[in-house]
C-alpha cells in the first residue's frame, strides 16, 4: 500500500516580473531577447518549484510603456504558464507599474501567510511618469517591503539610480551613489566596489548576460525564497533573504565587446 | 544553464593518464555544476566548484583530499574518488576566470528520485519502504560517524530513494569533515540545522548531525516538519528572521507531551497529524527524545544505533490490514489495536519467533542475520527469509529460503519437509524451521 497521499503544507510564492516594454526596447532585438530569456528560464523554474516542497511558485508579469497593465493577471502556476511575447512601443510609466504591483500585495488579495514575493524590473531606460510616487505606494505594503526586489538594466541608457531605489541601498555601498561607477554631477569619485551584487542594479551589456541573470532570478532566487540553501560561516545575512551567488562570469568571446544583440 | 565546462571538451587533468571528455551538463547549484564524463571508457559524475565557491572555503581541496583517501563509510554514499585539477593547456578550455577544481564520483543510477520528490508527495511509496530509507539513512550516519567523521549539512536535497526498494543515496558528501575539527565553512540548511548552530553558538559536528537526521527522519516518515505546528501559522511571512525564532530561538517540538503551543493545526498540517499515529511508540520515542530534551541538549539526542535499532524494529511489527489491505505497525502482544486508515480491528497475526526477535508473518518482511544472532548489528541488505503471499492465493503466506543452504520444515504432524534454496513452503502447516543459523518458531494465532 502507498504513503497516505498527503503532502507537507506549503505557502505561496509570488514572482513577479515589471517589464519594460517602451519603444526603445524595439531597438536591436531587446524585446526579443527579453521575451526568449524568459520563455526559456521557465523550464528550470518549474523545476527549482517541484525542489521545494515548502513552496507553491506562482507567477505574474506587468508591462508598461505609454500605461503599465497586467501581461499576467493571474496568479499561475509556473508549470502551467505559457509565456506570451511582450510588445514594445511608447514611453516608460514605470510607476504606474509599482502601483499595480502595490494594490496587488495589499492584504487581501495577498494571502494572510505566504513566502517572502519576488520582484523582478527589467527596464532599460528612464521612467516618464511619477516613478517616486509609485515608488512609495508601493514600499508602504509589508508585503513588498518583504520582498525580494531584484533589477536587470538592459543595455547602457537605463537609469541604475531609479533601479536602486526599487531595490533599496545597497548595503555593501555605504550609501551613497547607487550602482554603475558613474561619477555624480557632485563631482564624487567613482565608487570602486568589488564584483557584482544582486543588491545593486544587474547590467545586462548582452542577450547571454540577460538570459543568465533571469535565469538566476527565475531559480537560485526563488530557491532561496521558498525553501532555504545550505549556509556557510561568515556569509551577508542582510535582508530578510539571503540572496545567492550571482550567476558565475562566464568568459565568453561574445564578452565585453560591447553590445552585440543592440 | 550555461556550463563552464562546454560539453564536447577534452580536459587533461593532473594525475590522470587519459583525457576527461565532457558529454553534458546534469545540473547546477550555488556551488557548482555537475557533468556526466567518460574516462578511459567508464561513465562517471565530475562536479566543478564556481571560483565563488572556492574562495569561500579555503580547506574545501584539504577536506576532499582526505575524504577520498578515508574511503566511502557505505555503498550508500556517493563519495568523491579523486581530485582533478586541470593541467595547464586545459586550464584555457575552462569557461570561468580562474580554472578551479572538481572531483569524481560515480553517476547516480537511475531509478533514484531526490527525496523531495517524496516530501512533496509527488511519489507513489510503500510505508515499508519509507522505513528502510529511514533505516539505511540511520545506517549510514552510523557509518560515517563511527569513521569519526561527520557530515554537517544533510537535508533533503542531498538525499536520493529508489521508491521500489527503500534503498539510498547520499550525495554531496565534499562537507564531510573529522568531527570536532578546525571548522570549515558550512554550517547547515535553515530547518534541518540543530538550534545551537543556527544561533551561533556551535559549529556543525556529529551531535549536529544527529538534529539533522532525526529532522529527515521525521520529514520521510511524516511528510511535515517537526517544528511547524500553531507557532507557524502565526508567521505571516516565513522569511530568515521567521525561520531563526521557528528553528533557533523558541523551537518546539509539534508533538511535545509537555509543551502544547505547537501542536499541528487540523488543516494546515494534516499529514503530521495524519501519520504520526501509524508509527510504534518505540520509534516515536525517540523523536521525542531528539525534539524535546534533545533541542537544547545536544547529548540527549538519539543516536544513530537507537534510530536502526527502532526503524528495524518497526518493519518487524509490520502488518497488513485484512479489509484495506494498509501497512499497519500494530505494538507486539498488543491486542484490539485497529487499522489507522480503516479502523478494521486487526485480527492476531501470525508471528515467526527468532532467537533475537519475533517477525510478523506479512508479505515482504524479512529475517535478517540480527534476527538470530544477538551480537550481530541491524543489517537490511541481507536477508536470509522472505514472508510471501503465494502467487495465486494471496491468503496463503509462505516464508521463501533466499539462503544457499536447505532448511528443514517442521510440520504440526510432525513431519520433515526439507527446503531448497530459493524455495518457499506454506507456514500454515508449519510449527517450526530448523536453520543453519538458528531456529524458527511459527507461531499460530489461536493456537496453542
Amino acid at each position: 500500500m502507498p504513503f497516505p497521499n498527503v503532502r507537507l503544507a506549503n505557502r505561496p510564492l509570488h514572482f513577479i516580473y515589471l517589464c519594460d516594454c517602451s519603444g526603445s526596447m524595439a531597438a536591436q532585438g531587446k524585446m526579443q531577447a527579453l521575451n526568449q530569456a524568459i520563455r526559456q528560464s521557465l523550464p528550470g523554474m518549474a523545476e527549482v518549484a517541484r525542489q521545494n516542497p515548502e513552496a507553491r511558485v506562482l507567477v505574474r508579469a506587468v508591462s508598461f510603456a505609454d500605461r503599465a497593465s497586467w501581461h499576467i493577471a493571474q496568479p499561475t502556476p509556473v508549470e502551467q504558464l505559457q509565456w506570451v511575447d511582450l510588445q514594445a512601443g511608447g514611453v516608460t510609466a514605470m510607476g504606474e507599474a509599482l502601483e499595480l504591483v502595490a494594490a496587488e500585495l495589499r492584504s487581501p488579495p495577498m494571502e494572510e501567510r505566504a513566502l517572502p514575493p519576488v520582484l523582478v524590473l527589467i527596464s532599460d531606460g528612464q521612467p516618464t511618469d511619477d516613478f517616486e510616487a509609485g515608488l512609495r505606494s508601493l514600499l508602504r505594503q509589508p508585503w513588498a517591503q518583504k520582498a525580494v526586489r531584484l533589477a536587470i538594466a538592459m543595455g547602457h541608457d537605463a537609469d541604475l539610480e531609479v533601479l536602486q531605489q526599487f531595490i533599496g541601498s545597497d548595503p555593501g555601498a555605504g550609501g551613497g551613489l547607487p550602482a554603475g561607477e558613474v561619477p555624480g554631477a557632485s563631482g564624487q569619485a567613482p565608487r570602486h566596489r568589488p564584483g557584482k551584487s544582486p543588491r545593486r542594479p544587474l547590467q545586462a551589456s548582452n542577450a547571454t548576460a540577460l538570459a543568465q541573470y533571469i535565469q538566476w532570478a527565475s531559480t537560485a532566487v526563488v530557491g532561496a525564497a521558498s525553501m532555504p540553501a545550505s549556509r556557510v560561516a561568515g556569509a551577508t545575512a542582510d535582508g530578510n533573504i539571503p540572496l545567492p551567488d550571482l550567476p558565475p562570469t562566464v568568459m565568453d568571446p561574445t564578452d565585453d565587446v560591447g553590445p552585440l544583440v543592440w | 544553464m550555461t556550463w563552464i565546462l562546454p560539453p564536447g571538451t577534452s580536459l587533461r587533468c593532473e594525475g590522470l593518464n587519459a583525457p576527461l571528455q565532457v558529454l553534458r551538463g546534469l545540473g547546477g547549484g550555488t556551488q557548482g555544476q555537475v557533468y556526466e564524463v567518460e574516462l578511459a571508457g567508464e561513465r562517471l559524475a565530475l562536479k566543478w566548484y564556481l571560483p565563488a565557491c572556492i574562495a569561500r572555503d579555503p580547506r574545501l581541496p584539504l577536506r576532499l583530499a582526505e575524504s577520498i583517501r578515508a574511503t566511502a563509510p557505505n555503498d550508500d554514499f556517493l563519495w568523491p574518488i579523486a581530485l582533478l585539477r586541470p593541467e595547464l593547456e586545459s586550464a584555457a578550455l575552462i569557461r570561468s576566470r580562474e580554472p578551479g577544481f572538481g572531483y569524481l564520483m560515480d553517476l547516480r543510477p537511475p531509478g533514484y528520485v531526490g527525496a523531495h520528490e517524496h516530501v512533496g508527495g509527488h511519489l507513489a511509496i510503500s510505508l515499508r519502504n519509507v522505513l528502510r530509507a529511514g533505516f539505511f539513512l540511520a545506517d549510514a550516519f552510523h557509518a560515517l560517524h563511527l569513521r569519526g567523521l561527520c557530515y554537517k549539512d544533510i537535508s533533503l536535497g542531498n538525499l536520493f530513494l529508489e521508491p521500489a526498494s527503500g534503498r539510498i543515496l547520499i550525495c554531496d558528501n565534499d562537507n564531510v569533515d573529522v568531527d570536532g575539527q578546525d571548522p570549515g565553512s558550512v554550517l547547515g540548511t535553515p530547518g534541518f540545522m540543530a538550534p545551537e548552530v543556527l544561533l551561533g553558538q556551535a559549529r556543525p559536528g556529529a551531535n549536529s548531525d544527529l538534529f539533522s537526521l532525526a529532522v529527515l527522519l521525521f520529514r520521510l516518515l511524516t511528510r511535515h516538519d517537526p517544528l511547524r505546528g500553531q507557532l507557524e501559522l502565526a508567521i505571516r511571512c516565513l522569511d530568515e528572521p521567521a525561520r531563526r525564532k521557528l528553528y533557533g530561538e523558541d523551537p518546539v517540538f509539534i508533538f511535545d507531551p509537555a509543551d502544547a503551543r505547537n501542536r499541528p493545526d487540523p488543516i494546515e498540517h494534516a499529514a503530521a497529524l495524519l501519520t504520526w499515529p501509524i508509527y510504534p511508540e518505540g520509534l516515536k520515542a525517540l523523536f521525542e527524545q531528539s525534539f524535546c530534551r534533545g533541542l537544547r541538549q545536544p547529548g540527549q539526542r538519539a543516536l544513530t544505533g537507537q534510530w536502526r535499532r527502532a526503524l528495524a524494529a518497526a518493519l518487524d511489527q509490520r502488518q497488513l490490514c485484512p479489509s484495506c489491505g494498509q501497512e499497519t505497525f500494530p505494538e507486539p502482544g498488543s491486542s484490539g489495536t485497529s487499522c489507522w486508515n480503516c479502523g478494521t480491528a486487526l485480527p492476531a497475526p501470525l508471528r515467526l519467533q527468532l532467537p533475537h526477535g519475533q517477525v510478523i508473518a506479512a508479505p515482504e518482511n524479512a529475517l535478517h542475520p540480527h534476527h538470530f544472532d544477538p551480537l550481530l548489528e541491524e543489517d537490511l541488505r541481507r536477508p536470509l527469509a522472505q514472508v510471501e503471499a503465494h502467487p495465486s492465493d494471496a491468503g496463503v503466506l509462505g516464508l521463501r529460503n533466499l539462503t544457499g543452504e536447505r532448511w528443514i520444515a517442521v510440520l504440526g504432524s510432525g513431519e520433515r519437509v526439507p527446503l531448497e534454496p530459493g524455495r518457499t513452503c506454506n507456514l500454515a502447516p508449519v510449527r517450526a524451521l530448523i536453520t543453519p543459523a538458528g531456529p524458527i518458531a511459527v507461531l499460530h494465532p489461536g493456537r496453542p
